[in-house]
């Protein structure tokens, strides 16, 4: 009897998931367990697929995650992810001059958050605030939700929070780890804008199945997934375009920090 | 006033998918900027003015521009050897300029096995061995084995010199792995004569059948003016090699190429040319009806082949990009 292939989940938050996911299509054709994969316009609606059973595995964000352990009082699980989700953070970005040098210099000042759905950009920038000492009332927090429902990964909210710092709209922004990168760090706009404080790691995506899937359904496309190397071109042009040299089993531990902002921020467990 | 082009850069580039161009504005003195941004980025800068950036999100994979050139044709799967430029005729079609005065300009049998050598290391999948009339060469016969011993090869020949010793040398010649091709340009000798030579055709027909009784897998190849292109005169001349035994594939028909003697034919330059890889005593050239012609000048360096194999790839890739950005700029609907 022939194994249907496993159907996955993701979002389509530009055109090169396209490539991307065909490529991983085309990496499984020939392995020991073959998948397809279906386009979802934001997260929401991928975790009501998987709970109801329209896709197998679901490409999750981290909060995606949280709110698929919380949906189903943890029977899921979470199967790889790639090594740049295991140091994930946040960096607080100023102009330079602004005084700001600490996370809790923001006290009495401006911070732009990116899309209120971003761990990375709000849900946990908030957190770490709290951590800090700063509560919502202590800091003034200009939210600029530019990308919602996609859970800040077109990065469209960051570039938006960044400019409203270049216009003295705020004083700091809250970005993720990567567009921090993206945009060359200090190194491309020399002047503009500096680092002042960066947060602990946290994980951010992995590819998430329900309890109900049985392993040895999902152990032979875990290895096959794993087996992707960064040293063969076919490989390395998939994995360059989703952001990782090599697949990972996940780090749980690495989820924590989300679970208690989520619990803390009373953020619904449902869309 | 801070720079924001990296902002816009990413935002841009964030929403379109790999291999797409953008175009972002830019300000007196960004240009580096964008330039560093995309090296850094893996993103390609395709052009920078004054006011305007153009940039390819990543950097498609040079297989994606060949995908409508079969493999055997691709830049570096085929290898030109000119082993000389002079030859017994003086055509009046001939791209190389070859004639009786012309010098020899050999490359010489040592230089052809190193070249054979790198070539099959490099990828390369078939060697031509062209002139010139290469059967002027005394040690033509060892120049074959040396190339057939590594790849398929094909010698150009204008069959008039099948006799003496020059016969006993092409009976010494392999014949697996080993093509002779031969030109002929018309079914009847008037057209071919009146470009090559008075009595040409006829020796080319003897010699083509001198080749086939002595084994060996004989291709026909006729170079036509344009003014002299028909129907009818194509028909009869497949008919002519049908009866002689020469198999449909093995019949091919050319247009003359503005080169060299000729000053009728196709206009041919190095961006409208599939490149494939030819080597001269002098250098290494685009194309083989652009030996000896300085516009299709590749390299003077012969060795490493691979490096020049590297250029024409790299340009004819660059030259494809070219066309691909006109084709996204310029959309007429």
């Amino acid at each position: 009897m022939t194994t249907r292939p496993l159907m996955i989940g993701a979002v389509a938050y530009t055109p090169n998931v396209v490539p991307i996911w065909e490529g991983i299509r085309d990496y499984f054709v020939d392995g020991p367990a073959q998948m397809d994969f279906v386009l979802y316009s934001n997260y929401g609606r991928q975790v009501e697929a998987l709970l109801d059973g329209y896709i197998d595995i679901a490409w999750n964000t981290n909060l995606a995650w949280v709110r698929t352990v919380l949906r189903t009082d943890g029977a899921c699980r979470a199967l790889a992810m790639r090594d740049t989700d295991l140091t994930f953070s946040t960096v607080f970005v100023t102009r330079p001059g602004s005084g700001l040098r600490d996370i809790t210099d923001l006290k009495g000042r401006r911070l732009a958050l990116g899309s209120r759905d971003s761990a990375q950009a709000a849900i946990l920038p908030v957190h770490f605030l709290r951590e800090a000492g700063l509560g919502e009332s202590d800091v003034e927090l200009l939210r600029i939700d530019t990308d919602l429902g996609k859970h800040g990964d077109t990065g469209r909210s960051e570039l938006d929070a960044i400019r409203a710092v270049l216009d003295d709209r705020a004083d700091a922004a809250a970005l993720g780890i990567t567009t921090w990168e993206a945009i060359g760090r200090d190194e491309l706009m020399p002047g503009a804008l500096e680092q002042f404080w960066q947060s602990p790691t946290y994980c951010h995506c992995n590819f998430t199945a329900l309890d109900t899937l049985p392993a040895e359904r999902t152990d032979p496309w875990v290895e096959h997934l794993l087996a992707m190397d960064w040293d063969n071109p076919d490989h390395r042009r998939i994995l360059e375009l989703e952001g990782l040299r090599r697949w990972k089993r996940p780090d749980l531990a690495g989820y924590a920090s989300l679970f208690e902002a989520v619990k803390q921020q009373e953020i619904a467990a449902r869309w | 006033m801070v720079s924001t082009v990296v902002l816009d850069l990413v935002e841009r580039i964030g929403a379109v998918s790999v291999g797409t161009i953008v175009e972002v504005p830019l300000q007196p003195g960004e240009a580096d900027t964008v330039a560093a941004w995309c090296a850094r980025s893996g993103n390609e800068l395709v052009s920078a003015t004054e006011d305007r950036a153009v940039v390819r999100r990543g950097r498609p994979a040079t297989e994606a521009f060949f995908y409508d050139v079969p493999p055997e044709q691709r830049p570096g799967a085929r290898l030109w050897l000119y082993t000389n430029f002079d030859c017994n005729l003086a055509c009046d079609c001939c791209c190389a300029r070859s004639s009786p005065k012309a010098p020899r300009r050999a490359i010489g049998v040592d230089r052809i096995c190193r070249l054979v050598a790198e070539a099959a290391d490099a990828g390369v999948r078939e060697v031509f061995l062209t002139g010139g009339e290469p059967f002027l060469l005394p040690d033509l016969d060892v120049v074959v084995h040396t190339c057939v011993d590594r790849l398929p090869t094909t010698l150009l020949t204008n069959g008039m010199l099948f006799r003496g010793t020059r016969l006993a040398m092409l009976r010494r010649m392999p014949r697996d792995g080993f093509t002779l091709q031969i030109s002929l340009d018309s079914a009847t000798a008037d057209m071919h004569d009146r470009h090559r030579g008075a009595g040409t055709w006829q020796r080319a027909i003897d010699g083509i059948g001198i080749a086939r009784a002595e084994g060996f897998r004989v291709r026909v190849a006729a170079t036509v003016a344009p003014h002299e292109a028909n129907t009818d005169a194509q028909a009869a001349f497949h008919q002519k090699l049908d009866g002689m035994g020469i198999r449909r594939e093995d019949q091919v028909v050319r247009p003359v190429a503005q080169r060299g003697f000729a000053t009728d034919g196709l206009a041919l330059t190095v961006d409208t040319l599939l490149p494939e890889v030819t080597v001269t005593a002098d250098g290494i050239y685009w194309h083989p009806v652009g030996a000896d012609h300085d516009d299709q000048l590749v390299t003077h360096e012969l060795f490493p082949l691979r490096t020049a194999i590297d250029e024409v790839q790299r340009r004819f890739t660059e030259y494809r990009l070219t066309a691909a950005v006109g084709a996204q700029r310029f959309p007429c609907a």
